[in-house]
């Protein structure tokens, strides 16, 4: 066939009538080698006459070029129609193609009918996995019909129309319709979570002062806001406070205790130890050092060696500590606080 | 290959002593990777013998920070961007490095940190632990797009793996979600779906050839496979159909398949791997 397109071939004169100028039929030629390797090759060259014209007749070509391109767009226009497993429709065309097949003589009506099988086959394909033997089909418009349902879709009362071939379902659906999959979906995901800083990222600098504006005094709330991540500030500014409010009811109970009886000696380890909560007694020891390291309190060794405390006396206060300090260091564990509270 | 030239180029200039000068002259712009060569692990060893712990510990931590920043958008990592930023004159001891990086997200935060290309390099961080239904990872709202990449993958894992982009765009349309028009969630979908999705690999847009006009096809991306949970997958589908998941019996026979082993970065394999490059 490759001979009946080349320009110069000296064997069929007659033939090239036939044939239209050389460029659509470069393209045509390799398209349809494969398939016009099949056609009629014991034509080329030495057929009887009549069947040369009849075969090269213009028209005829023409004609059955347009009738396999009107096949390859009903099949590219209608696949929706033609996939549907209720119809033959695409045994049909393979039939029509059949019978034009029979009357092609050049390869570019063969690459016609090539074009078409590849668009067949495909169609083929799709219907073959449509006809799964085992389990049931997954069919996506009835999967989008139960997405929708799933996403609260209100669909109107009055429907009266047929929806057309993949017609929307009228309705109205809810703001917040993709929400409810995406937080459905979520679960199957195993996404790594996003990194973000918990309190805000970073801290800007103060635009620079303007000088033109008003000299008074400005409320604070006025100035341009910094944007910084939330300060915890408040916080600590009341823990100071309890700090002192818990010194100061400690120096409150030793001088109670003293001027109860202000003979006998106050054991330390009974003031500050609080046999239900081994916490509390690391607080009691933690604010009673605020006591001696502010000179209103004094420790002392009784004869059995054990430590006492007592209140300094008013007149004994001495500004500045000029007093001799002396440091220690008071280390408690459970184990002892338990020791220590049973005897 | 290329790489090969270059390991006998850098490799003279190791032995010169770790000069990282001279090793930004030899090694040229660090775009594509061939500028950065495996070192073997002799050389590591070498490299860590010259650096403290608390260094190597250091450039760990930065590694495993730089990591967390990059993936928010959930767009791969690639070595290139990892070395050129963050490991810089460590480079020598990169295989150290991503071993303890691997083991700090494993350990630490419960993540894995996987190789999903061998030949580009390229890192995605996905969690080891199952979410349960009903809770939200960081307490706030899912993200929509979840629920249009759940359709999509969906669709994709339900017709065998692939899927002609008009098939999905038509199902898409009845969600009333159309790549021409802007949709008022999702913005300009058609990029969405073929440019967010694909970048982040959790879909695969590829040209079926021989077509005329251009057709293209859906997939599931790498990030997908090691993700995403097709045994739940498949369960919200059957809620939704009001089926038994198992009705669909070769999807389901797919999903319980035992998984294929992903190239997670532990130090059970990045040793191997180092010798045999």
């Amino acid at each position: 066939m490759r001979r009946a397109i080349r320009g110069g071939d000296e064997t069929a004169p007659p033939r090239q009538n036939g044939v239209p100028g050389g460029k659509g039929d470069g393209r045509a030629a390799e398209r349809g080698d494969a398939a016009a390797a099949g056609a009629d090759d014991d034509e080329a060259g030495c057929s009887p006459a009549e069947m040369q014209d009849e075969d090269n007749d213009p028209a005829r070509r023409r004609e059955i070029r347009s009738k396999y391109r009107d096949l390859i767009n009903s099949v590219q226009q209608n696949r929706e129609d033609m996939l549907s497993p209720t119809n033959n429709k695409l045994t049909d065309v393979l039939e029509e193609a059949n019978k034009l097949f029979a009357e092609v003589r050049q390869a570019r009506e063969a690459a016609l009918d090539a074009q078409l099988l590849v668009l067949a086959t495909d169609l083929g394909k799709e219907k073959a996995s449509q006809l799964h033997a085992e389990g049931s089909a997954f069919d996506p418009s009835a999967f989008a019909e139960h997405l929708l349902s799933f996403m609260g879709l209100n669909r109107l009362e009055d429907e009266d129309e047929e929806e057309e071939g993949g017609g929307v379902s009228s309705g109205y659906l809810p703001q917040d319709a993709w929400q409810r999959v995406a937080t459905r979906a979520q679960c199957c995901f195993r996404t790594a979570p996003s990194f973000h800083y918990m309190m805000g990222s970073f801290l800007a600098e103060l635009p620079p002062p303007r000088q033109r504006v008003e000299r008074q005094r400005k409320v604070p709330g006025r100035e341009a806001k910094r944007i910084m991540p939330t300060q915890l500030r408040r916080m600590e500014e009341s823990h100071q406070e309890a700090t002192e409010k818990e010194v100061e009811r400690i120096l409150g109970y030793l001088q109670g205790y003293f001027n109860d009886d202000p003979t006998s000696p106050i054991s330390y380890y009974e003031f500050v130890i609080d046999p239900t909560s081994f916490s509390r007694s690391v607080e009691n020891i933690f604010h009673t050092s605020f006591l001696v390291r502010d000179g209103v309190a004094r420790m002392y060794l009784d004869h059995d060696k054990l430590p006492c405390i007592a209140p300094v006396e008013e007149g004994e206060v001495e500004a500045g500590g000029t007093s001799s300090r002396q440091q220690c260091v008071i280390s408690i564990s459970p184990k002892s606080w338990k020791s220590l509270h049973t005897t | 290959m290329s790489q090969r030239k270059r390991a006998s180029n850098t490799q003279s200039s190791q032995n010169k002593g770790v000069r990282s000068q001279r090793w930004e002259a030899v090694l040229g712009d660090d775009e594509d990777d061939p500028s950065f060569t495996q070192p073997s692990t002799s050389q590591v060893q070498k490299g860590l013998d010259r650096l403290t712990p608390a260094q190597v510990d250091l450039k760990t931590a930065e590694v495993v920070q730089f990591i967390f920043v990059k993936d928010q958008k959930k767009f791969p990592i690639r070595r290139a961007d990892i070395v050129k930023h963050v490991v810089k004159e460590y480079r020598n001891i990169y295989p150290e490095i991503i071993k303890r990086v691997g083991c700090v997200f494993e350990t630490v935060f419960g993540l894995k940190l996987v190789e999903i290309d061998s030949k580009n390099h390229v890192y995605i961080l996905i969690n080891k632990l199952e979410q349960l239904e009903g809770e939200s990872l960081n307490m706030s709202p899912s993200n929509p797009k979840t629920g249009l990449l759940f359709v999509i993958l969906s669709i994709v894992f339900m017709k065998g793996g692939v899927v002609k982009e008009s098939m999905v765009w038509n199902t898409l349309k009845k969600l009333r979600v159309d790549q021409g028009e802007r949709h008022e969630i999702f913005g300009d979908v058609k990029k969405v779906v073929t440019d967010e999705f694909v970048r982040q690999r959790y879909l695969e847009y590829v040209r079926i050839p021989h077509t005329e006009p251009l057709e293209f096809e859906f997939r599931w991306g790498q990030r997908a496979d090691m993700e995403v949970s097709k045994v739940k997958l498949l369960e919200f589908i059957g809620q939704l159909h009001e089926q038994d998941p198992q009705s669909w019996t070769q999807q389901y026979r797919e999903a319980t398949a035992p998984p294929a082993a992903p190239a997670v970065v532990t130090s059970a394999n990045t040793s191997a791997s180092v010798s045999q490059r």
